[in-house]
C-alpha cells in the first residue's frame, strides 16, 4: 500500500519536474485532468477577478445606473473604518480561540478515544453528532440552551449552585463572542478528532514498545513520538480550522445576527452585511478580498512552517543515520 | 427496427417521395402549431388581464395566502398562480435586492413595506402604479407601506401599527386597575415596577435584532415628541427629545424598573408574543397579531377576558406609535403586469380584508372596514387602532432605512448595555446617519 502511493507520488513528481521527457502516459493524463481542472479554474478563478474589478469601483446595486472606478479607495476606506478594525479583532479572537482549543481539545479527546475500553465504539459514534446537525439547527440550538429566561445552561448552573441568578448569556457583546466561539467548538470538535483520531491509529505500536524498552517515560513518548507523528496532521487542521474559523457565517446568523452592538460581527459577517444589507457590492468585494488574502496568507504561511519542519527533520534523520 | 423504419418510410418522414398534398398537410400543422404556441405565450404575457399567470413572493406573516386568496383569486380571474413562495421576512430583504438588481424575472409579485419600498422603488426596481390603480379610502400608513417620495410601488395587504397589551389578571394581582391601564409613560413605568416579582417581569420588548432595536427607540422617540429626521432629511433623532427617549429606555432595563432582562435578547415580535401568552409578563408593546394568538386557546394561558389592550402611554405627547404595515409590488421585471395588478387588487379588497383581519388578527387597509360590524367583532384592537390613529404612526421608510438602522441600532444597544451615555450614543448615530443619507442623495 505504501509503495503504490510512494509510486503514484512518484509520477506525480515525474509529471511535474521539468527537464524531464514527458511519457505518453504522462501527457495522456493531462489531457483527461484538463477539462475538469479548466472548469474549476474558471468556476474559482471568474468570480475571484470579478470580485477583484468590483472592489475598485464604487458599485452600489441600489444605484445600477452609475459604478465610477475608484481605485484602491474601498481599501483606503476600509484601513481606516473603525467597524472593520473592530471585525478584524473579534475576527482574530475568535479565531485563536476556535483554532487554539478546539485543536487541543481534538487532541486530548482522540487520545483518549485511540485508547482500549468498553464503549469506545459507542463513544466514537456519539462523537459524531455535532458534526451531524445542520449548521442552521446547531445555531438554533444554542440559541435555546443560551436564552435569558428557559435555557438550558442558566438552569444547569442555577441547580448546581454556579451563578445564583439566571445570565444573558446573548446580551452583552463579550459574553455573547464568548458563546459564540463554544457553539463554534461543539461543532468542530468530532472533525479534528477524527482527523487526529485516525492519524494516532497509524502511528507503528513497535515505536512506543522500542521506546519503553530505551526507557522513555510517558510524556517523552507523547513528545517524541506521538505529537512527532502528528504533526504534518497538525498543520492540516491547523489550516482547515482556520480558514473555517475566519470565513465563520452560519452560527453568527442565527445565533446572533452579529449583535449586541456589532459585539459578534466578525470579518465575514461585516463583508455580508455591506454586501447584502447595505447593497455597497464594492466595498464588500473589498472585505471579501481582503479575507481571501488574508486566508491565502496564514495558509502560505503554515505550509512553510509545515516544509521547514520536514526540512529539519530530514536533516536530523540523516545527521541521525550518519 | 426494419418494422419501426417500414413505418416511418410508410409515413413520408424518411426516404420515399413528399406527395404535394402531405407537403401542405404538414406545413399546415406545424404553422398551426406556430400559432399556438404564440397564442398560449400572448396569453402567458398576461397582456389581456384575464387569464395568464404570476408568480408571488411573501413573506410568512399570512398563512391564509395560499390556503384561500390564491384558489379564490385563480378562481375569479383565471388567472394562474404559478408559484407562490414564501420567506422569513429577515431574510427576504438579501433575497430581494440581489434578485432585482440582477433583474430577475423569476417573480412579478413581491411582498413591501415602507423600508422596502422607497429603497427598491428609488433604484427603479419597482413598477409603478397609475393613480387610477390606487382606491381612495386607504388608511394612511398602509398606503405609506407601498409609497415613496409621492410615487406608488404597490397596494397594502394590511394595516399594522404598535398598541399595548396587558395581563389582566397580572394586573389584579398586583393591586392595579385591570379597566385603567397606564395612560402615561410614569403610570407605565410604575406599572412595570409593581407587575415585576421574583419569577415575573412588568414588560419586555424585542431589543435583539437590528430592527427591533430601532422600533423600539423610534417609538419612545414618537413618544417624546421627536422626530427621526428635519424637513431636509436631515437626523436630527439626537435631539433633546431622542435622548430623553433612550434615557428612558436606559433606565427601564439598567436600573432595574421592571423591564424583563431578556427583552436584549429576544429577537423577533413574535418570541415576544410568545413570552406574553406565556402568562409571566404583565405588559408588551405589539403589533395586532399579538391580539390572535393571545387569545388562542391552544397556545395561550390569556383569554379576551383577561387581555387588555390599549393605546399606548405618552411622555411628551398623549401617544404615539410605529407603522408595521405591508403590501404587494411588482416588480420592473415582470412581463405579466396586468394579471399582477389583478392580484394587488383582490388583496386590497374588503372581500379579502375581512379574511385578514378576522382570520389572521391584522388590520384592514380601507378606513371603510375600520367601522366593519364583523371586522369589529373579531379583532377589538380595531377600536384601540381607531383612537391610536388620533396620533403619530411612523416608520420613516428610506432607501438608507437598513444603513442608518443599523448604524443606529448598535449605539442605542452601546447605551442601553451602559457603554456610552444616550448622548453620546444618539450623536455617533446621527453622525454616521448623515454620511450616509448625503451618500444616498450624491453629495
Amino acid at each position: 500500500m505504501t509503495k503504490s502511493i510512494g509510486a503514484g507520488g512518484g509520477t506525480k513528481n515525474r509529471f511535474f519536474s521539468r527537464g524531464r521527457a514527458e511519457s505518453p502516459d504522462s501527457r495522456f493524463a493531462f489531457w483527461l485532468v484538463f477539462p475538469s481542472a479548466a472548469i474549476i479554474m474558471g468556476l474559482l478563478g471568474y468570480p475571484i477577478l470579478y470580485a477583484a474589478w468590483l472592489s475598485l469601483h464604487d458599485f452600489k446595486l441600489s444605484r445600477p445606473q452609475s459604478q465610477p472606478f475608484v481605485g484602491l479607495t474601498n481599501f483606503v476606506q476600509m484601513a481606516q473604518d473603525p467597524e472593520f478594525l473592530a471585525a478584524l479583532g473579534r475576527t482574530t479572537y475568535f479565531t485563536v480561540l476556535t483554532v487554539g482549543l478546539g485543536v487541543l481539545m481534538a487532541l486530548g479527546l482522540a487520545l483518549l478515544l485511540a485508547q482500549e475500553f468498553r464503549g469506545n465504539a459507542f463513544a466514537r459514534t456519539l462523537l459524531l453528532v455535532p458534526w451531524a446537525v445542520p449548521p442552521v439547527v446547531n445555531g438554533i440550538m444554542w440559541r435555546w440552551i443560551y436564552d435569558g429566561n428557559y435555557g438550558a445552561l442558566n438552569w444547569i448552573l442555577l441547580k448546581f449552585g454556579v451563578i445564583s441568578e439566571a445570565k444573558l448569556w446573548l446580551g452583552t457583546p463579550e459574553s455573547a463572542l464568548n458563546a459564540v466561539v463554544f457553539a463554534e467548538l461543539w461543532k468542530l470538535l468530532p472533525f479534528i478528532t477524527l482527523i487526529i483520531l485516525a492519524s494516532l491509529q497509524g502511528i507503528p505500536r513497535s515505536l512506543y514498545r522500542a521506546a519503553r524498552v530505551d526507557g522513555a517515560n510517558a510524556w517523552q513518548r507523547f513528545i517524541h513520538i506521538t505529537l512527532s507523528s502528528l504533526r504534518n496532521t497538525l498543520i492540516l487542521v491547523l489550516i482547515l480550522q482556520t480558514m473555517w474559523s475566519i470565513k465563520v457565517f452560519d452560527v453568527i446568523y442565527v445565533l446572533t445576527q452579529g449583535g449586541p452592538a456589532n459585539g459578534t460581527t466578525t470579518l465575514f459577517y461585516y463583508g455580508y452585511l455591506e454586501t447584502f444589507k447595505f447593497l455597497d457590492v464594492g466595498y464588500g468585494s473589498a472585505v471579501a478580498f481582503t479575507i481571501m488574502l488574508l486566508v491565502l496568507v496564514l495558509t502560505c504561511g503554515y505550509i512553510t512552517l509545515l516544509r521547514r519542519q520536514r526540512g529539519s527533520s530530514k536533516v536530523a534523520k540523516e545527521e541521525a543515520k550518519a | 427496427m426494419k418494422l419501426i423504419d417500414g413505418n416511418r418510410q410508410e409515413a413520408g418522414l424518411i426516404g420515399g417521395k413528399m406527395s404535394r398534398r402531405r407537403f401542405l398537410g404538414v406545413a399546415g400543422l406545424a404553422a398551426g402549431g406556430i400559432m399556438a404556441n404564440a397564442c398560449a405565450t400572448l396569453e402567458g404575457g398576461g397582456g389581456s388581464g384575464k387569464g395568464g399567470q404570476i408568480s408571488i413572493i411573501d413573506d410568512t406573516t399570512n398563512p391564509i395566502i395560499e390556503k384561500e386568496i390564491i384558489p379564490k383569486f385563480e378562481k375569479k380571474t383565471g388567472i394562474k398562480v404559478a408559484n407562490y413562495q414564501q420567506v422569513n421576512i429577515n431574510e427576504l430583504h438579501d433575497k430581494l435586492a440581489t434578485m432585482l438588481s440582477s433583474g430577475d424575472d423569476s417573480f412579478d409579485v413581491m411582498v413591501t413595506w415602507a423600508a422596502w419600498s422607497a429603497e427598491f422603488g428609488a433604484a427603479g426596481w419597482l413598477h409603478k402604479l397609475d393613480e387610477g390603480d390606487v382606491p381612495d379610502d386607504l388608511v394612511p400608513g398602509a398606503l405609506d407601506a407601498v409609497s415613496w417620495d409621492g410615487v406608488v410601488y404597490g397596494l397594502p395587504k394590511f394595516a399594522s401599527v404598535q398598541t399595548m397589551f396587558y395581563n389582566k389578571t397580572l394586573l389584579e394581582e398586583a393591586g392595579l386597575d385591570p379597566e385603567a391601564p397606564p395612560r402615561t409613560w410614569e403610570e407605565f413605568v410604575d406599572a412595570a415596577a409593581q407587575l415585576t416579582s421574583q419569577k415575573r417581569y412588568g414588560y419586555a420588548a424585542d431589543f435583539g435584532n437590528i430592527d427591533g432595536a430601532y422600533q423600539n427607540f423610534l417609538r419612545t422617540l414618537l413618544l417624546n415628541g421627536g422626530e427621526m429626521y428635519d424637513d431636509q432629511q436631515n437626523p436630527v433623532f439626537n435631539s433633546q427629545e431622542g435622548v430623553g427617549a433612550l434615557d428612558r429606555l436606559v433606565s427601564l432595563v439598567r436600573e432595574r424598573e421592571g423591564m424583563d432582562p431578556s427583552t436584549m435578547q429576544i429577537l423577533h415580535s413574535a418570541d415576544l408574543s410568545t413570552l406574553f401568552i406565556e402568562g409571566d409578563t404583565g405588559i408588551v408593546f405589539n403589533w395586532p397579531f399579538q391580539y390572535a394568538t393571545a387569545t388562542d386557546p391552544a397556545k395561550s394561558t390569556l383569554t379576551a377576558k383577561t387581555l387588555g389592550n390599549a393605546i399606548l402611554p405618552g411622555i411628551a405627547v398623549p401617544s404615539a406609535t410605529i407603522d408595521g404595515s405591508e403590501g404587494f409590488a411588482i416588480s420592473s421585471y415582470s412581463k405579466n403586469t396586468e394579471p399582477a395588478l389583478e392580484w394587488l387588487r383582490l388583496v386590497a379588497s374588503p372581500e379579502v380584508q375581512r379574511r385578514i383581519v378576522v382570520d389572521e388578527g391584522w388590520l384592514p387597509v380601507s378606513k371603510s372596514l375600520l367601522d366593519d360590524e364583523e371586522v369589529v367583532k373579531a379583532l377589538p384592537v380595531v377600536e384601540t387602532y381607531k383612537e391610536q390613529s388620533k396620533y403619530k404612526a411612523l416608520r420613516y421608510g428610506a432607501p438608507w432605512y437598513s444603513d442608518v438602522t443599523t448604524h443606529l441600532s448598535t449605539e442605542i444597544t452601546d447605551a442601553m448595555l451602559g457603554r456610552k451615555s444616550p448622548q453620546e450614543a444618539l450623536d455617533a448615530a446621527a453622525s454616521e446617519a448623515k454620511k450616509t443619507i448625503n451618500g444616498y442623495k450624491g453629495q
